[in-house]
């Protein structure tokens, strides 16, 4: 019985510490760049105008979760990509829907699964980054958690230490963290990060 | 029993033990102010006198903050990705009960570094005195040094069996255990700081034992102010995989519920703001875990 037991906790701690999950491709955004860039312009246009973030909820990419976002009311509507109500209710509030329709399409196509836009603050000044995950290809073992590409678009160009970690300010040594993880340089303004979440 | 199985059942001895509980009023339940009260006392202050007691705290945010806060009590903003969302809650009550007690508690606990609120005693340690002001990447909490230290200070204050393991401030715990709020510490917060009856239904792992949780909120929402403590991974969520943890994980305020055609609509108050959010009654009866009932 003892035995067993170890045999079986063995097999489980084998499953769930060694075996992380793989991002097939090692360079995902290189193979995928003019998309990816074209996707986060046109959500920039899109969401200056009014502002919007969208998040694809389920694993086939099907079903969005679509936040509606005014200064005094949030509005998170979940919808079929398919379904009417989500043009009925772009048009009922205003928004670009041929643009956000061929936005959606892009993203699905790409596996971008959530697009938003990220205000943080330099010496009280507000800035703006767009922030975006894709779902890659994976090896996933049992139990491993799922990984996601992040990428962050910011407007100017961000400091990094030499070993390509994003930095909170040139003068500065520290690392600056998005949702708790460190970023590392693609450009001068873009960087990636690999995690478990897509948002 | 081993030491493993008295850990399991004294965590749900503490989730148990708030099923249903009153948390009674006192004398403070009388303490009322208005927002022009609160206005007239900002306006007497020197706001530009800096104190090293906090080094990193602006004047200038820190009193236009507090400005904020009276003209738009709604404004509270708790930050991205930090456990702050339950002490956003308790501002939202404060703001509605006591706007002059809360602007004169945070003018003496930003000159003399410690404060009382409704008879509660504040003296933050040095650690917190250092990180107010320096949060960052939080969104419009990295500019708002009046509700970065006062997050800090009620994180620091109040504390339930969630913060066992971390009940000191390092940096970067706002986003840790350390600030984490279950339901039980949320109601003890709200009755002791705002001095009012709080009726809890629900716990921190098993769903209100109600029968019609629609009809319970509809009959509570016109003549109480009422918090629901939810799972927020399961309308947020953060990746796609199907098995999720079912617990909660989220402080929000409910303004408005209400149903039409078979969707559930929840106007609530949380990060700043309000959002109306649409959801399916077999959704809406997987988020909620605890419903709190605040008397107005």
């Amino acid at each position: 019985m003892i035995r067993c037991l170890l045999f079986f906790s063995i097999i489980i701690s084998l499953l769930t510490t060694s075996c992380s999950t793989r991002i097939i491709s090692t360079n995902y955004y290189q193979e995928r760049k003019g998309t990816v860039d074209s996707i986060e312009s046109r959500y920039e246009k899109l969401n200056a105008t009014k502002p919007f973030a969208i998040a694809f909820t389920d694993k086939r990419l099907n079903i969005i979760s679509f936040e509606m976002i005014s200064d005094t009311l949030t509005r998170i509507y979940e919808f079929n990509i398919n379904e009417k109500r989500l043009f009925d209710t772009l048009k009922k509030y205003n928004y670009n829907t041929p643009g956000i329709y061929y936005l959606i399409r892009k993203m699905q196509e790409t596996k971008v699964t959530w697009i938003n836009s990220v205000d943080y603050y330099v010496n009280d000044q507000p800035q703006q980054l767009i922030y975006l995950s894709i779902k890659p290809v994976t090896i996933r073992y049992l139990f491993s958690p799922p990984k996601y590409i992040a990428l962050g678009y910011f407007r100017t160009a961000q400091a990094f230490d030499e070993k390509g970690r994003l930095l909170d300010s040139r003068r500065t040594k520290k690392i600056r963290k998005i949702k708790g993880q460190t970023f590392y340089r693609i450009s001068d303004r873009i960087c990636y990060t690999t995690t478990e979440k897509y948002r | 029993m081993n030491l493993r199985h008295k850990s399991i059942l004294s965590l749900f001895l503490v989730s148990f033990f708030c099923i249903e509980k009153n948390f009674a009023s006192d004398l403070l339940s009388k303490i009322n102010s208005t927002k022009e009260e609160a206005l007239a006392f900002l306006e007497k202050i020197d706001q530009t006198k800096e104190n090293d007691l906090w080094p990193n705290v602006k004047p200038k945010l820190f009193y236009d903050n507090l400005k904020l806060n009276l003209e738009n009590p709604m404004s509270f903003y708790p930050g991205r990705s930090t456990n702050f969302c339950a002490y956003g809650a308790i501002s939202y009550l404060v703001m509605q009960k006591d706007p002059l007690g809360y602007v004169k508690f945070m003018n003496e606990l930003y000159d003399k570094g410690g404060a009382t609120f409704n008879q509660n005693k504040f003296k933050p340690s040095k650690a917190i005195m250092q990180a107010a002001g320096t949060l960052q990447f939080k969104g419009v909490l990295d500019i708002r040094h009046a509700e970065q230290m006062w997050f800090l200070v009620l994180s620091d204050k109040f504390k339930g069996y969630l913060n066992f393991f971390n009940k000191k401030y390092q940096e970067g715990d706002e986003n840790t255990f350390w600030a984490a709020t279950n339901l039980s510490k949320f109601n003890r917060m709200v009755s002791k700081m705002c001095g009012v009856k709080v009726k809890a239904v629900g716990s921190d792992l098993i769903k209100p034992w109600v029968k019609d949780t629609y009809s319970y909120l509809q009959k509570r929402i016109d003549s109480n102010i009422v918090s629901l403590y939810i799972n927020n991974r399961i309308i947020h969520k953060k990746n796609h995989d199907k098995i999720k943890f079912s617990i909660p994980t989220h402080f929000i305020i409910l303004r408005q519920i209400r149903k039409e055609n078979n969707m559930i609509t929840l106007r609530y108050w949380d990060y700043g703001g309000e959002t109306e959010m649409q959801i399916t009654p077999r959704t809406f009866k997987k988020i909620i875990f605890g419903i709190i009932t605040i008397t107005k």
